[in-house]
């Protein structure tokens, strides 16, 4: 289906009085279907970007119709996300925000060059469980490496889970910083995300 | 210390024509982080260009010297207003960055889906004589063109003061690819959908920038003498896109690209950031012994050498987080690795995988340069 087809089926189905939740839940499973088809190699990171897009355009539709009903009590996931300081890009990391929140994640977006203290702020405001950033410059590894620092520093290193990704990244970085999980797939970040709040919730039990 | 038997200018010869040199050829990519490395500001070199050129040359100096120059200075040369790239917005430090930071693209649409059917109408330099003004909110063209040739004749005076004291710089013009230009003028996402949704106008659009592309990059290098195109690749790769995307859009062009800089007995550089594994088998059908895959570190640079082995010279690939995260020794087992694994009967070139990074390790870099110098292989 393209973009305009999705677009229009949506309208009609919000003007023919459908569940807006129910609507959203359909776009949802497609996600998640474009998302496997990724993971087995059928679907490029193209057919990504294209699903992402249609996904984005519809969730603006029903927005104004879903803030009553959703809570972050709903989220698959709480996520802070940025680039860090030193890096203006963002191209990966709004790709991977859309296709998070298509899963049901919640995501607060603080933008790119994001000062390392503006993260820690962010976790406390909001008690995010997950950090994630992205860089494709190697100055952002600074960053990121002090955002650690400073999660340490406040007591929050333990409940935090830090994820990294982006073009520069790698496990060598990944482990000379400190973080918890580094990937260069979307459907990576969510499956890795998915895992630790699997984990916290079996804690909890 | 390998006893060397070639000159440097030999030796890269010799691994492009894939055959077995003195020693392994080396190379960092290096421009901010030669600026860096002199305590210079990146501001500085972007503001001064002499500054910006004797920091380069002071740095290969100051690490021992290698093979060839990435670039004299912190530019591309450019004839004015004749744009062998997308004129993407790029942020300077010490103006829209802080002094010191590094310069970045700010990825921006530059072009709506409607100059498809322009371009394909005009021809790539054509629309940009239109167009530049309009996309740069107002910058006259003339005043651009002015600033490029003069960074043009700084280039060739460069490149005469390199040579003179045994120093090339690896390339005499670059240019992007088919798919590298429109990504970079749509942005990846509205490029994306257009592939989808209008993909004849991409198409027509592609073939009507193709030869002025190729026709721009030879004109620099018919001033600039170094018989050495770089291809900037990146969006086109199988890290993207489908093959029957790649084979519609980027390769056709590719081919007509390396024929045409072949015709003219120039030496081709694909610079193949991203993961181009899926794409490495069509290379094999371009002639042997002419082109060089220079790889970032995301592509399998082994499994490159079992598809490209005895066909096409390949470069790379230290990774630019061992370089600013990792130490000598760590820097020293990789590139030994590489020199097993993919250098030792020639055709390979030992370089960073994609730009040298600004924060860089200098004793990495010299590590890196060092092993090149001293390790032969594992018998």
């Amino acid at each position: 289906m393209k973009r305009f087809e999705a677009i229009e089926a949506v309208k009609e189905a919000i003007n023919s009085g459908e569940d807006p939740f129910a609507i959203l839940t359909a776009c949802r499973e497609g996600m998640e279907e474009v998302g496997k088809r990724f993971e087995t190699g059928e679907f490029f990171l193209s057919e990504l970007i294209y699903s992402a897009e249609v996904f984005k355009q519809v969730s603006d539709i029903l927005e104004p119709r879903l803030l009553e009903g959703l809570s972050e009590a709903d989220s698959q996931g709480v996520l802070v996300f940025g680039t860090p300081l030193g890096d203006i890009h963002d191209l990966g990391k709004n790709l991977v925000i859309t296709v998070m929140r298509s899963q049901g994640f919640t995501i607060h977006d603080l933008g790119v060059d994001v000062p390392p203290q503006r993260f820690i702020d962010e976790i406390q405001r909001t008690d995010a469980p997950i950090l994630a950033m992205s860089a494709l410059i190697t100055p952002a590894f600074v960053s990121m490496k002090e955002v650690i620092s400073l999660l340490e520093e406040k007591g929050l290193r333990e409940r935090t889970f830090v994820i990294i990704g982006g073009g520069v990244t790698t496990e060598f970085a990944r482990k000379e910083l400190g973080a918890d999980a580094q990937t260069l797939d979307p459907t990576e970040a969510i499956q890795l995300c998915r895992a630790h709040m699997k984990s916290l919730d079996s804690l909890k039990a | 210390m390998i006893q060397e038997t070639m000159s440097r200018q030999e030796r890269f010869e010799v691994v492009v024509a894939l055959e077995k040199p003195d020693r392994v050829p080396v190379m960092p990519l290096m421009t901010a982080f030669a600026v860096r490395a002199q305590g210079l500001t990146q501001g500085e070199g972007w503001r001064e260009p002499e500054k910006g050129f004797r920091a380069m040359l002071d740095t290969f100096k100051d690490l021992g010297g290698f093979d060839k120059l990435y670039k004299p200075n912190l530019f591309w040369p450019m004839i004015g207003g004749r744009f062998c790239a997308t004129p993407v917005r790029v942020k300077i430090p010490g103006r829209q960055l802080p002094e010191d930071a590094l310069n970045q693209i700010d990825e921006r649409e530059l072009i709506s889906r409607e100059d498809y059917d322009k371009i394909a109408a005009v021809g790539w330099n054509t629309f940009w004589e239109e167009h530049y003004e309009i996309m740069s909110g107002g910058r006259p063209i003339e005043r651009l063109k002015t600033t490029q040739n003069r960074l043009l004749d700084e280039y060739i005076r460069e490149v005469e003061i390199c040579q003179s004291q045994d120093i090339y710089p690896l390339f005499g013009a670059y240019v992007d690819s088919s798919i590298m230009a429109y990504s970079m003028a749509r942005t990846l996402t509205q490029f994306t959908i257009d592939l989808y949704e209008v993909p004849d106008k991409v198409k027509a659009a592609m073939d009507a920038t193709c030869d002025d592309l190729i026709q721009n990059a030879l004109d620099v290098i018919a001033l600039t003498k170094i018989p050495l195109v770089f291809i900037v690749l990146e969006r086109g790769s199988g890290f993207y896109y489908r093959l029957d995307i790649f084979e519609q859009f980027e390769w056709p062009y590719l081919q007509r690209y390396v024929d045409a800089f072949i015709a003219e007995g120039l030496t081709v550089w694909f610079h193949f950031d991203t993961d181009w594994s899926l794409n490495l088998p069509y290379l094999k059908q371009l002639p042997k012994g002419k082109c060089i895959a220079d790889l970032d570190s995301t592509t399998d640079i082994f499994k490159a050498k079992e598809i490209l082995g005895g066909h096409m010279c390949i470069s790379g690939d230290v990774p630019a987080s061992l370089l600013t995260l990792g130490t000598p020794e760590d820097v020293r087992k990789y590139c030994q690795r590489l020199i097993d694994g993919v250098g030792r009967d020639g055709g390979f070139f030992l370089t960073t995988g994609c730009e040298c990074p600004v924060d860089a390790k200098f004793e990495n870099v010299k590590m890196m340069i060092e092993v090149a110098k001293t390790y032969k292989g594992k018998d």
